[in-house]
């Protein structure tokens, strides 16, 4: 796993819209290969480096230039651990769609589009405010010392 | 059609959080009973009062709450901001009954809770509240 360095908040938020858009069209036509690509993407960003998103690069290249330069920074911990959140319920997502359970995969990709719409629209990570609570009931999140 | 139903209700259910969190976020409320502080928290404390800031590594809002609570801090006496990262303290949490970060205890010098603060402080309220406890 590779260590990012901290981030342009702005970037971020670019790519919880471009979630949103995705798990938008995903609940409205249940075409469950486009969510696992963004599983993979969600996975790729969580455990190995946030630079795998294709998102930031068209943020970096499109949209930054474009902006009022900012030097506030984003700690890169938070955003992974987004992105994992959203990895677990785009997972039970993908598999309830292509395995016939269809309310599954359409309440698993709600959720995954709420805590999305909520990171873009507020800055809000949903996933990172209850880092507590999640790991009372999921003991694995525990991190080495 | 199904699917235009769980857009809907994803959106409405967004949008309801949205509210409730944002209403929620700085509240400063008083709990009753008295706990017996962890050791982490207790070394912390200073003479007057003592902002507890309880913060984990995965908490973006967090750097906010400190940047809020080390001005208050540094421009009112008797007044000092700690915080303890309890990413790897879940025992320190559960006996606080703390269950989001950022949350700020404001803790006497004997350990005394005055108030605690869910999310980010606002801080012309938060400091409203101290006053009476301050010197």
């Amino acid at each position: 796993m590779l260590k990012d360095s901290p981030v342009d908040p702005r970037g971020p938020r670019f790519s919880a819209w471009m979630t949103t858009v995705i798990l938008a069209i995903v609940l409205l036509t249940g075409w469950w290969r486009l969510l696992a690509a963004q599983t993979v993407l969600f996975a790729m960003c969580a455990f190995i480096s946030l630079k795998l998103n294709p998102w930031g690069h068209v943020y970096r290249y499109a949209i930054q230039p474009r902006l009022t330069p900012t030097t506030e920074r984003e700690e890169a911990a938070p955003l992974r651990f987004a992105q994992g959140v959203g990895f677990v319920f785009a997972l039970i997502g993908t598999l309830g769609y292509a395995t016939g359970l269809t309310t599954l995969g359409m309440v698993a990709t709600g959720f995954a589009l709420v805590a999305a719409l909520l990171n873009a629209a507020l800055g809000l990570c949903l996933g990172c405010e209850m880092y507590l609570v999640l790991r009372r009931y999921v003991p694995a999140l525990a991190r080495p010392q | 059609m199904t699917g235009v139903w769980a857009l809907v209700g994803a959106l409405a259910v967004a949008g309801a959080l949205a509210v409730l969190l944002k209403v929620r976020e700085g509240r400063i409320s008083r709990r009753p009973a008295a706990v017996d502080l962890p050791a982490p928290v207790r070394d912390l404390l200073a003479p007057g009062v003592t902002l507890v800031q309880l913060s984990t590594t995965f908490c973006a809002p967090c750097r906010h709450a400190k940047v809020i609570l080390r001005d208050l801090a540094d421009r009112t006496d008797g007044l000092t901001h700690a915080e303890l990262d309890i990413t790897n303290l879940p025992d320190v949490a559960a006996s606080l009954g703390v269950m989001r970060t950022p949350t700020t205890l404001a803790l006497t010098a004997d350990g005394t809770e005055v108030l605690r603060v869910g999310g980010v402080p606002k801080r012309d309220s938060l400091l409203e509240a101290l006053r009476p406890h301050l010197p």
